[in-house]
């Protein structure tokens, strides 16, 4: 694989160990109406560049770790 | 039989056209020919920024099917897949349609009831479906391995006798021939920038060789469908994601049927060459990048090697991928986008290329009554926000 994923507990590790969380969105307040729910749940940025996104470690040590990603090249730098 | 007339003639833009296409794939190809032949429209751009066919249309496994789930699309599936049948008489072109059947195995009792479920509602549309035992499965593929000794083993099947495959290089070349015959203008090398949108109307595209105006724009990008949506300031439900093929070396035909297990998400089928082409599930992250890894290549190789032994010998040769924009419920966005004038075509996902002929039916039926045709209203991108998705399993 092309690309390495730091986690903070277990060090560079394969991608596939990992459960994909999605992009990093911020949730609506309480009061949101659902429409903006509806926005946050089904529709995505998904860019083709650099994102922040979320990293489940299921086959380690099963901590969240925040990554920031480039989906066309796979380069992987600090926040 | 050979011809010295030329096929196609690549065009350079004019600055007008009563609807531009952005997406020189099988759909834009297939809604521009329908546009042009159906709908009497004479000023037509397809504008590719790099050959035809470049992206998901010459990427996918040639699997043409309907057999999907939800209702409210299976007429659509259903008229697409029966459109295949007549299209190299129209198009004047081998498609090499070739509907051999598509086998999917089931390896527990919740996946046969499943797909009983599933095939009582393709009947109801009127789609053949077939449920298999063992012993015939045994028959119509004598190399697969159905005992007890697998590592999940087969419990049965459901046979889908009209599905098979199309080849998705001449389609393109066949929609495209076509398309130009109509009079649509096909450019390549030319990439949309932007759209030029004024006071909630389309009114054209920048291009990287200039503004081109339209009266009408309609998207069809496949799994690029993210980057229009930044041009427009919107965003779509969608998350790209890569689907990797393999091809083996070409062997003596043994396969005569599409053979498929949704559960360990592998297919295989033997192409009339002789080579089995392998496949594929999408990688498990979004992805632009249309790479290939060992981690998917051997799951795959290992998952069909469990099924057909004698496969063992066999190698891989080549394998590719392409890019595909998944939304949540496994169905399409189609239709109106919001802005007046510009329609959708995307969200295909991995689904897409058996959908091409209906596609581009619908799609310019809409583009030229400004009405969404009965088949394609489940697609809206409303349902998102009317909790109308489509109830969809994947397969």
């Amino acid at each position: 694989m092309a690309f390495l994923i730091d986690c903070p507990n277990c060090g560079r590790r394969n991608p596939y160990e990992f459960r994909f969380g999605g992009e990093c969105k911020e949730a609506p307040g309480p009061d949101a109406d659902l429409n903006t729910w509806c926005e946050y749940l089904y529709f995505n940025e998904n860019m083709s560049g650099f994102q922040q996104e979320w990293w489940y470690h299921n086959m380690g040590c099963g901590d969240w770790v925040k990554v920031r990603r480039n989906t066309v090249t796979h380069e992987i730098t600090e926040d | 039989m050979a011809t010295t007339k030329k096929v196609l003639q690549y065009k350079e833009p004019e600055k007008h056209y009563d609807v531009v296409i952005v997406g020189g794939g099988l759909h834009g190809l297939a809604t521009a020919y329908y546009l042009a032949k159906y709908h009497g429209v004479k000023r037509i751009a397809v504008l590719e920024r790099r050959y035809i066919g470049s992206g998901g249309s010459g990427r996918n496994t040639e699997m043409v099917r309907s057999n999907k789930r939800a209702h409210e699309t299976l007429p659509f599936y259903k008229d697409s897949l029966a459109m295949w049948d007549d299209l190299s008489a129209e198009l004047d072109w081998n498609l090499m349609v070739q509907k051999k059947g598509i086998i999917a195995l089931a390896h527990s009792d919740g996946e046969l009831a499943s797909m009983r479920m599933q095939s009582d509602s393709q009947r109801r549309a009127g789609i053949k479906i077939d449920m298999l035992d063992n012993q015939q499965i045994k028959k119509m593929v004598p190399s697969l391995d159905v005992s007890d000794q697998t590592a999940l083993p087969v419990l049965g099947a459901q046979f889908h006798p009209e599905g098979g495959t199309v080849h998705h290089d001449a389609a393109v070349w066949g929609f495209a021939k076509s398309a130009a015959r109509c009079g649509v203008d096909i450019c390549v090398g030319i990439e949309v920038v932007g759209f030029n949108v004024e006071g909630g109307k389309v009114t054209g595209v920048q291009t990287n060789i200039g503004d081109i105006n339209a009266n009408k724009v309609h998207v069809a990008v496949g799994g690029y469908s993210s980057e229009i949506a930044r041009m427009l300031g919107v965003k779509f439900p969608v998350v790209t994601m890569p689907m990797q093929v393999m091809t083996t070396n070409i062997m003596a035909p043994f396969l005569n049927y599409y053979v498929a297990s949704p559960r360990l998400h592998w297919y295989t089928q033997q192409t009339l060459k002789g080579d089995l082409i392998l496949g594929g599930q999408l990688d498990p992250f979004s992805s632009w990048n249309s790479y290939t890894t060992w981690e998917e290549c051997s799951e795959r190789v290992a998952t069909i090697l469990e099924y057909f032994p004698d496969l063992a010998h066999a190698r891989v040769v080549r394998s590719w991928s392409g890019l595909c924009d998944c939304t949540g419920d496994s169905a399409p966005v189609m239709g109106p986008s919001g802005i007046d004038g510009l329609s959708l075509d995307i969200a295909w996902g991995y689904y897409g290329f058996k959908a091409t002929p209906a596609c581009g039916k619908y799609s310019a039926e809409y583009i030229a009554t400004n009405k969404v045709p009965e088949n394609i209203k489940a697609f809206s991108l409303d349902r998102f926000f009317n909790r109308q998705r489509v109830r969809e399993v994947i397969l």
